[in-house]
């Protein structure tokens, strides 16, 4: 029992090993800063200039596209890279599980998220006078939604493949894709009752209602869905990117 | 006590079109605490894949593995946790400094702080890096980034250090102190695994030599005994005052010889039987009117072996297999 205890804590402590190194090594990237950390500022002002919008309704809309962008550009970047270099193979053969190193490349997604969200929170309330109606459930919501976005990024960067470009395309597109079919430019009230029957389906859809429930304090669904149905694709998100390093491991990535 | 590494039946077939492409076809080999072995063979005879089997960072197909004593397809933890890696591209994190390429890895190998800092202060001082120990790995030169590769792979102290082609591409001084680096650990102790396609690396370094061609291993030994296992691979090494037109090919047609190979202003013929060709060139110079200047016969080479074994042309180590051959493989692969 002593030994399962001591192994737990050595691999959560390799975790975050990797996590500070790849954050060291990772933050000043091209490709991190460009679909990282503008991305969700680009899409931001470019579907929300034209409309009258209060403060209030702008800083959760960013929030959960900051949350989204952010997190799940992390992992398409940096596994196919460190594949490419070579680096993957020290962290592979090292005496850690699987799931540990998983674990610390989630926590870099999650961890860039989480200060860009931070970011763009301190300036919506500084600048732009943005009310937080429950800053204890937005700081929540931020961490929920910035490790299930990165583990959603972490499939694609599991794809067996030694060049970013061949993961970076179909990681934005699904992202795209995700993001227009989510209640976040369009509000789920407003949505066709087909429109909202799809929007069901992608994660992002709740983390833009939790986002709307802490910044506005109001929702159109339920508190207690949004987080769950967060936490467990958080959780499910992590099956296809085991399967696909045991793949990667058979084909010799 | 266990072998360093014992392998039964190891096979891979890359998963591909077809049956997928055999590259590494059913070896066994056992490997001894404390030696250095090395796995000798041409450019894609399967010296990486095997080592990224052996390293766990590619299932095998079939067969068994042992590194220490662990069965890697059971709970390979163990094993990891003994061996250092030396990937086929040394590759280290370029953004950080030797320091912290140094210290990551040590934390990721799970010792203390104290263990780490002084250990590294050890080896970055041996390796000839401490001056450079705050700078960026992006700024080293090959050299010195395989040198700190290697300090990465053995901060530890593993019982089994794996090197993937340590030296090609490299400066005669930095192959020179990755070799005497190699021995030292060695005298310390170390297992090590090594591929490489140089031979005479693997000559002087090397206490066995494997050597895999195709996906086989043809020959397993000490350098020195798989000399005297080939010893139709004798030559005899002549020189002449001159070396008129058409020698070649008029040396090519000495019965007895199998195959010409100039040298400088020596010529090296090939022969199964040094003595019964002796006197058929003391013949043929007086007959074609030319001096001899030097006359020796060799014993076979590493090299003369390897491309024995390999099947290769004498003097040319090809870059890899031919299409051909790689398609007759395939083939195979489908068969098994
Ligand atoms: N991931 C892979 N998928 C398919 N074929 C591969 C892969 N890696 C290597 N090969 C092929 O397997 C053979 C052996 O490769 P490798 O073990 O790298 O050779 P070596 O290290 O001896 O030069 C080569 O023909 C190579 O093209
Ligand atoms: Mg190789």
């Amino acid at each position: 029992m002593k030994i399962f205890w001591k192994r737990i804590k050595d691999e959560l402590s390799q975790a975050w090993v990797v996590t500070l190194k790849d954050i060291k090594v990772y933050y000043l990237r091209p490709g991190m800063i460009m679909f990282g950390f503008l991305m969700p500022f680009f899409m931001f002002f470019s579907f929300s200039v034209r409309r009258e919008m209060a403060a209030g309704e702008g800083m959760s809309r960013l929030l959960a596209l900051t949350i989204f962008f952010t997190a799940a550009a992390a992992g398409p970047f940096i596994i196919p890279t460190e594949r490419r270099l070579g680096t993957y193979d020290r962290l592979l053969a090292a005496p850690m599980s699987l799931f540990t190193l998983l674990l610390g490349k989630i926590a870099v997604g999650a961890f860039f998220a989480i200060v860009v969200s931070s970011i763009a929170a301190i300036v919506g309330i500084l600048f732009l006078d943005a009310a937080i109606a429950h800053p204890a459930l937005m700081i929540v919501g931020i961490f929920i939604g910035s490790f299930t976005f990165s583990t959603m990024g972490l499939i694609f960067g599991s794809i067996p493949t030694r060049n970013p470009g061949d993961v970076q395309m179909p990681s934005t597109l699904i992202r795209w894709v995700l993001l227009f079919v989510s209640g976040v430019f369009v509000p789920l009230s407003e949505m066709s009752t087909v429109a909202r029957g799809i929007s069901y389906i992608s994660p992002l859809t709740y983390a833009q209602d939790l986002m709307n429930h802490a910044v506005l304090g109001t929702g159109e669904l339920a508190l207690w869905l949004n987080l769950s149905v967060l936490f467990l694709s958080g959780i499910i998100f992590l099956l296809p990117s085991i399967k696909l390093h045991k793949r990667g491991r058979v084909l010799g990535y | 006590m266990s072998h360093a590494i014992e392998v039964q039946n190891l096979t891979k077939i890359y998963p591909g079109s077809g049956e997928g492409f055999l590259a590494v076809d059913k070896i066994n080999f056992t490997v001894d605490r404390g030696e250095i072995f090395g796995f000798l063979g041409p450019n894609g005879a399967g010296k990486s894949t095997t080592q990224r089997m052996l390293t766990t960072l590619l299932t095998p197909t079939e067969g068994q593995i042992l590194v220490l004593g662990h069965d890697l397809a059971q709970n390979s933890y163990p094993a990891k946790r003994q061996i250092g890696l030396v990937p086929e591209e040394s590759n280290v994190y370029t953004e950080l400094t030797a320091w912290d390429n140094l210290m990551f890895t040590g934390r990721i190998y799970l010792m203390s702080k104290a263990d780490r800092t002084a250990r590294a202060e050890e080896l970055l001082k041996d390796f000839g890096l401490w001056e450079n120990k705050d700078v960026k790995a992006e700024n080293f030169s090959k050299g010195m980034k395989r040198r700190l590769s290697i300090a990465m792979a053995i901060i530890h102290k593993p019982a089994l250090l794996f090197l993937d082609e340590p030296t090609p591409g490299l400066d005669v001084q930095s192959t020179r102190a990755i070799q005497t680096l190699i021995r030292q650990l060695s005298a310390e102790g170390t297992t090590v695994f090594m591929t490489t396609h140089q031979i005479e690396e693997a000559n002087q370094l090397c206490d066995r030599v494997a050597i895999i061609n195709y996906g086989k291993i043809a020959a397993i030994d000490t350098p020195e005994k798989l000399k005297q296992t080939f010893q139709q691979v004798q030559s005899v090494e002549i020189a002449f005052t001159s070396s008129p037109e058409g020698l070649k090919e008029k040396l090519t047609t000495l019965p007895e010889v199998s195959t010409v190979l100039k040298i400088g202003d020596k010529w090296r013929l090939y022969t199964d039987s040094p003595p019964d060709l002796l006197p058929l060139l003391m013949r043929f110079s007086e007959k074609e009117k030319l001096d001899i200047v030097s006359l020796n016969t060799l014993a076979p080479s590493l090299e003369d072996v390897f491309l024995q074994i390999t099947g290769q042309q004498v003097g040319s180590v090809s870059e890899g297999p031919s299409q051909q051959k790689a398609d007759r493989r395939r083939k195979k692969g489908k068969q098994s």
